[in-house]
């Protein structure tokens, strides 16, 4: 199986942003822009759950929890198809189809940080709160001052972990046609015919040097909490 | 909007989705078979002490984790699946009577057979972590009394350490067979007829998408819920009295 170069010269430009030039964001820069955005929405809607849940065991266990579950029970798949079918009706129009991909990604995906910034804060002595509270700390300062910042360094691994993931799950934006690096490059592979393996070898590749720098930047913060301890 | 359920209850649209179910489930099935072969494989060359082939086994399993599933399929599909030999491609694709399930959908086509082994392949990356981590997890004490006793390294891993391994991690592959079930949707991206192919069939056949997804969403939480609790009953007592 010879390999030719040439094939991903000619194409790079389009794997790694689309059309970009003529306004059409797409291929790694658009998987990239829409793991960022279901990243951060995933953070500010999951964080703020994840203290209630912790606050409020029996919240968590009666409502939060079991929604997590059933969102993560279903295929990220179906929740993509969901979010197409529903979207539309609830706000009276079409929407992007990259849009319809980051709500469902930031549904799935916040359900994750919830148990993970819930678990964050149970691993916690118990005496830190109950330390602050016997000097006058609030809640909410509790949470601020003292809690969060204990908790970052031994969530943020695990977070990073969720990053990964992240930008693996925006190609299934492929299955319903948004022009990011997977979709690209089965464009690609369907104009050219020929060049399969060159083609997806190369996108294993691009997907690799993301997602195996966040890996490797979680491997240092473990590594760095391991010797702290 | 009200629900129509006869619109994928009846006639063709019901055929499609037993169809569907039947393909997810076979697929997750013996996806599963391949993700624990490879796991275990990938396990043993890890504890190796062959440095190329444990490094290998490392490689492959960061390889397989920081690239996407699809992704992975698509390059079994159209890169890997074209360089078998024409006779055997033509065999996979006539029809042959066997192989088939009772509704009608192949196990042998191209599409099924690549759909397992990317699967698997995947899965078994998490399956020889998650046997790892559970290795990890057996108290050192044990293979120091296991040497005691006169057991070789060899026979003191298979007999005293994996066991344990396998109880521990008994629970986390529980997670990554519901991980094959889920993730068998994507195999619709190469055109294999499982549950959501078909739902998105009867979507642009009788328009009655809604119904289609909520009794494909209900597929996947009943087969999931069902899959676990089978599983959790099949769990190895830990034979080192351990939690």
């Amino acid at each position: 199986m010879a390999l030719d170069p040439g094939v991903i010269l000619n194409n790079l430009d389009y794997l790694l942003w689309g059309r970009a030039p003529e306004g059409e964001i797409g291929g790694l820069l658009l998987s990239v822009i829409m793991a960022l955005w279901a990243g951060v929405l995933s953070i500010l809607i999951g964080a703020p759950l994840g203290v209630a849940g912790w606050l409020h065991p029996t919240l968590a266990r009666r409502l939060l929890f079991p929604l997590a579950d059933i969102i993560r029970a279903v295929p990220l798949l179906f929740l993509i198809f969901w979010f197409y079918f529903l979207i539309p009706l609830l706000v009276g129009g079409t929407a992007p189809g990259a849009v319809m991909v980051v709500v469902a990604l930031t549904a799935f995906n916040t359900a994750s940080v919830m148990y993970l910034v819930v678990a964050g804060f149970r691993a916690l002595p118990a005496g830190q709160s109950e330390a602050a509270h016997a000097l006058g700390f609030t809640p909410g300062q509790i949470v601020r001052r003292i809690l969060a910042p204990q908790a970052l360094p031994n969530i943020l691994p695990s977070a990073l972990g969720l990053g990964v993931m992240l930008i693996k799950d925006t190609s299934l934006a492929f299955i319903v046609n948004v022009p990011e690096l997977t979709t690209v490059a089965g464009q690609v592979n369907g104009r050219l015919q020929v060049y399969p393996a060159e083609i997806f070898l190369t996108v294993g590749a691009l997907y690799f040097l993301v997602c195996g720098a966040l890996a490797l930047l979680a491997g240092r913060f473990n590594r760095k909490r391991g010797v702290r301890r | 909007m009200s629900l129509d359920l006869q619109a994928v209850a009846t006639g063709l649209p019901a055929l499609w989705l037993a169809q569907g179910f039947l393909t997810s489930l076979a697929v997750t099935v013996i996806g599963a078979a391949v993700a624990f072969l490879l796991g275990g494989l990938l396990l043993a060359l890890r504890l190796t002490p062959w440095r190329a082939a444990s490094g290998f086994a490392t490689a492959a399993i960061e390889v397989i984790r920081n690239t996407p599933l699809l992704v992975q399929l698509l390059f079994w599909y159209f890169a890997v699946y074209r360089l078998l030999p024409d006779t055997v491609r033509s065999w996979i694709g006539q029809d042959h009577g066997f192989g088939r399930l009772p509704q009608g959908p192949s196990l042998l086509s191209a599409e099924f057979l690549v759909a397992a082994f990317g699967l698997g392949v995947f899965f078994s990356a998490y399956i020889a972590e998650e046997l790892r981590s559970g290795l990890a997890a057996v108290p050192e004490g044990q293979a120091e009394a296991a040497r005691a006793l006169g057991f070789s390294p060899l026979a003191g891993l298979l007999y005293i350490r994996l066991p344990q391994a396998l109880a521990n991690a008994w629970q986390p592959m529980i997670g990554q067979t519901l991980n094959i079930l889920k993730n068998s949707t994507l195999a619709s991206g190469i055109g294999l007829a499982e549950t959501a192919y078909q739902v998105r069939q009867i979507e642009s056949y009788n328009a009655h998408a809604l119904e289609a997804f909520a009794v494909g969403t209900l597929f996947y939480l009943a087969s999931g819920f069902g899959l676990a609790r089978v599983l959790a009953r099949l769990a190895p007592r830990n034979p080192g009295g351990g939690r």
